[in-house]
């Protein structure tokens, strides 16, 4: 055409807007008639032409993503078309994917659910939580001293702070008495988080003052579950501890981070509190425009004015402080997902190399085609998007199987999460996991068809005319090595990041407790200081109680501590010895349990020296103590411990009477603290474990709360668990990471096998005719086999190379998460080698067999 | 005519308002492009006036369901530069029976009353 007026070049512009096919057909048509038109308007005024542009811009806006829509329609007609006509290539394909999509979605909901989401409370990029640690006696995240909370409450000026403390309470109103989780908690909580009730009122400033009306919250399970949902609760009266508490309010489910069920507002009387007692958990507000590091300075200046004023409780005492988001989901917890999902990552990554190297030898097989369709003249920016539709289409396909895996797999996940992760039961397909997995879709579509793409618009025309159906050009078979041997480095880092994981947790499994777990069931109950108030009533009692279980039938031995193994309700505390020790003026932190006398033998705990408890309350034992083997080595060393005393709180003085073994209370990861027992004959928590070792035949539960109605119908038993479940729970986070690695490591070496396999079977289907010619110059077969077996290895020994490499890169990563395990495990990263080798020699041996059943005749006659 | 033409042609129906312009445009002889546009704004009193896009938009789609062709050889008296069009047997049927259609729709529309019967 001759050359363009502005006008004309303005409306070429516009047509940019039309699919390249539309313009390649009528461009020039176009401008042509824009041309003759513009000329007829020009004639009739400006009126005219301004009507005319305006229907060209409306042209652009309407018609050409029309058009766009006509074009793909016509794409995703042929390539639904062109998948039909391979049902098994679609197949393979699309089910590669749902698996990749479905295990990211899956693993992304949890990883969305817990590390993701933001908390739900108003004010929650304002909240931290603070603690008391004491680098001096190695103690961090400790609990906080009400008289030190009462003077940040007064001093700071950069957040507000609220504590508050734990317990449980026996609720006396409707039906049974029921024992819920309790919390005494500060006045300001509720409003700091922004919590709102759901009916009634929160908590006044008022109510704390020492002679305002008892009042409590409750939470809404507890007014649905006990209180049958009556609005009517608000003003009733509840008896908690012999005192009359009226509900003023119901708090709505999950709105604050807490499990408790009642609350009464924390009345703290500075004149009956300890400095050095420390018994409180506290949570601060930063004031707007406040940052975290300013509130810190604040507190820890304030926790220094402190330390300056109370030299004999606050010495060494500072401040632990952290985001709620980082208290409520660890950094660690975190951590363990994001390993989960970066495998299920590498498991898509290798679904995608799979389906491009599935492409890509349908792309070769299909080159005459091609080549055909491109000599009769379809353009090549066609044929290239046909093949990234094809791709999406198949994406979106295999992505829809995925999500709907996905969606039918996250409620069994759901059941194996480990109880103690953080909102982990809110793991959902939600509309942001969705918009993920639809990202990922779209993403994977185009990435595994851009390869193919690439390869089916390189080719020359002519030579793959001529070339019949051998042609595939090296530059495709050498992307898809590539993406074979990239699958083999992914599958080589999965399998050692699963051995890695399944080695840590049968280590984890195989610790030494200590005690033996088996037949052991626990419960709590508490005694109301009402009625069992006076000196000795508890233990006499809990005495009665035991002895009262342990004549059940099949009960093998009954004991009682203030907290069970695993069972939580730890309690530690600084301690000082009298005399010459290892310790000399220093203080060791030591957890403490009180124990009834048959503890030890009822949890099977060996008695090293000394003796046990006596179940006699003349007063023997007041002040007896029995240590751990690594308390007695901490203090005393080999010295003969028996007999020695230590200095524990204000002014109690004990004698070892005996050293018992190390006993893993905590968690199967951590080395067993030095630990201290002391006797319930003398000591008493408001709620106690008791503990029962009995066949599961024997019903220890049932004959626990027999034994308990038969003593007092007013106590309730709670938290019932079997020991070994308890156990398996601490170990539920590593379970389900090593497990789920595992299985994604298998799935990883399956399609890494089918992507050796996939090159290998292309190769020997295109040498087939070398291969006769071989035969035929007297090559033997197992020479053949041996060449193919050994062209499979050399693919995969590339990948193995950056496996090993990325293993141990990765490993950094992991090495954290292991228990009594290097992450370059060189044993581990060597059979993972050897296991991948392995994989991709049988996956070789398939095709190299086929390869020496080449008949030399027909393979010479099959140009 | 045969049953199979029968409902090809009425699922073409009703037929693109752009589309029956067109075909009658083309009623009398082949036509280039803009041509078309001509004589739709003058049979039209200029009330109608095809947009560049529109009409290679219907062409294509007319070209596609083949109610209209392209000519391969020029047309007499034809401006070389141009491509010009003309409707295919299929594509009068379909313009006849998209004009029965309406004519009958007009037919009740004056019965009903809606329209000043006629003398």
């Amino acid at each position: 055409m001759a050359r363009l007026t502005l006008a004309e070049r303005l409306y070429r512009l516009l047509l940019r807007c039309y699919p390249g096919e539309f313009r390649d057909d009528y461009e020039r048509e176009m401008l042509l008639a824009f041309r003759d038109r513009l000329a007829h308007d020009r004639g009739i005024g400006m009126g005219a032409i301004l009507r005319l542009w305006w229907q060209l811009f409306a042209d652009s806006v309407v018609r050409a993503p029309g058009e766009h829509l006509d074009v793909l329609r016509q794409d995703l007609r042929y390539a639904f078309r062109s998948l039909r006509r391979a049902p098994i290539f679609a197949f393979t394909a699309i089910a590669t994917l749902a698996l990749g999509v479905g295990a990211n979605t899956a693993i992304f909901s949890v990883v969305h659910a817990v590390a993701l989401r933001p908390l739900p409370y108003e004010t929650a990029d304002r909240l931290v939580r603070i603690w008391e640690k004491n680098d001096s006696l190695a103690i961090d995240g400790f609990a906080v001293s009400l008289p030190n909370y009462l003077s940040w409450r007064e001093r700071l000026r950069t957040m507000e702070v609220a504590a508050w403390r734990g317990g449980s309470v026996t609720l006396r109103a409707t039906g049974d008495p029921i024992r819920v989780a309790s919390v005494a908690i500060g006045v300001d909580y509720f409003r700091m988080l922004g919590a709102q009730p759901v009916l009634g009122r929160a908590f006044l400033p008022s109510d704390e003052a020492a002679g305002a009306e008892r009042v409590a919250l409750i939470r809404d399970s507890l007014w649905r579950s006990y209180f049958g949902g009556d609005s009517r609760v608000i003003g009733t009266a509840v008896t908690i501890a012999g005192e009359s508490h009226t509900i003023v309010g119901v708090i709505p489910e999950n709105s604050v981070p807490m499990t408790a069920e009642f609350y009464t507002p924390l009345r703290i009387d500075p004149a009956a509190e300890m400095r050095d007692n420390h018994t409180a958990s506290v949570i601060g507000l930063l004031r707007p425009g406040v940052s975290f590091e300013q509130a810190r300075q604040e507190i820890d200046a304030i926790a220094r004015q402190l330390e300056a004023e109370f030299p004999a409780s606050n010495k060494g005492w500072g401040i632990d402080m952290s985001t709620v988001y980082d208290w409520i989901v660890p950094e660690e917890t975190r951590r363990a997902l994001f390993v989960l999902l970066g495998a299920v990552g590498c498991v898509l990554l290798i679904a995608c190399a799979n389906v491009a190297n599935l492409m890509l030898a349908r792309a070769a097989s299909r080159k005459r085609e091609i080549a055909v369709r491109m000599a009769i003249g379809a353009a090549r920016r066609r044929l290239v998007r046909q093949v990234l539709t094809e791709g999406v289409l198949l994406a979106i396909l295999g992505g829809t199987a995925g999500i709907l895996l996905a969606y039918w797999s996250v409620p069994v996940l759901r059941q194996w999460l480990p109880a103690t992760l953080p909102r982990g039961d809110e793991a959902a397909v939600s509309a942001p996991v969705l918009f993920f997995s639809l990202g990922v879709c779209l993403t994977t579509g185009l990435a595994f068809a851009v390869f193919p793409a690439m390869a089916s618009s390189g080719g020359d025309v002519i030579r793959s005319l001529k070339d019949g159906t051998r042609g595939s050009s090296t530059a495709a078979t050498r992307s898809r090595q590539v993406l074979a041997a990239a699958q083999v480095a992914l599958a080589t880092i999965l399998l050692v990041g699963a051995g890695l994981l399944v080695q840590s947790l049968r280590h984890l499994q195989r610790v030494d407790l200590g005690f033996e777990p088996g037949g052991i069931t626990t419960a709590m109950m508490g005694l109301p200081p009402d009625r069992y108030s006076k000196p000795g009533a508890g233990w006499s009692f809990y005495d009665r109680l035991l002895k009262r279980i342990a004549a059940s039938p099949g009960v093998q031995s009954v004991a009682m501590s203030s907290g069970a193994p695993f069972g939580g309700g730890n309690t530690g505390m600084p301690i000082n010895a009298v005399g010459d020790t290892h310790l000399g003026s220093a203080s060791l932190q030591s957890d403490w349990r009180m124990v009834s006398p048959d503890y030890f033998r009822a949890m099977r705990i060996p008695l090293l020296k000394g003796r046990y408890f006596t179940p006699s309350t003349s007063g023997e034992d007041d002040t007896a103590l029995i240590v751990s083997a690594e308390m007695a080595r901490r203090v005393w060393g080999d010295t003969d411990p028996i007999g020695r005393q230590i200095k524990a709180g204000p002014n109690g003085v004990f004698t070892v009477v005996g050293v018992v073994g190390n006993v893993r209370n905590l968690d199967l990861a951590l080395t067993p603290a030095p630990t201290m027992y002391l006797s319930t004959t003398k000591f008493l928590f408001p709620s106690m474990t008791v503990i029962v070792r009995a066949p599961e035949s024997a019903q220890p539960a049932v004959a626990m709360r027999a034994a308990l109605r038969e003593l007092d119908p007013q106590l309730a038993l709670f938290n019932v668990r079997q020991m070994e479940n308890l156990i398996s729970q601490s170990a539920a986070q590593p379970r389900l990471n090593a497990s789920l690695v595992a299985l994604f490591a298998v799935v990883a070496a399956l399609l890494a096998a089918i992507g050796i396999y996939g090159v290998l079977a292309y190769l020997v289907s295109q040498r087939t005719q070398e291969i006769g010619i071989r035969m035929a110059l007297g090559a033997g077969r197992p020479a053949l086999m041996r060449l193919f077996l050994a062209r499979g290895l050399w693919l995969a020994l590339g990948g193995l190379i950056v496996g090993v490499i990325g293993s141990v890169a990765v490993g950094r990563w992991v090495g954290s998460m292991l228990f009594e395990m290097r992450a370059r495990d060189p044993w581990t990263i060597g059979a993972a080698v050897v296991t991948v080798a392995a994989v991709a020699l049988v996956a070789s041996y398939i095709p190299a067999r086929r390869a020496t059943r080449v008949d030399p005749l027909i393979a010479l006659r099959s140009e | 005519m045969s049953r199979d033409l029968d409902t090809e042609i009425h699922a073409l129906l009703p037929l693109a308002p752009a589309f029956l312009h067109i075909l009658i445009a083309l009623g009398n002889g082949e036509r280039h492009g803009y041509s078309i546009m001509q004589d739709v704004a003058d049979r039209t009193g200029g009330r109608v006036r095809m947009s560049p896009g529109t009409l290679y938009g219907s062409i294509k789609r007319m070209l596609a369901d083949g109610l209209i062709e392209e000519l391969t050889t020029g047309a007499a008296g034809a401006d070389e530069r141009r491509r010009y069009y003309r409707t295919t047997r299929f594509g009068r049927r379909v313009a006849a029976a998209e004009a029965e259609r309406l004519s009958s729709l007009l037919t009740q529309a004056h019965e009903s009353g809606l329209l000043p019967r006629r003398a």
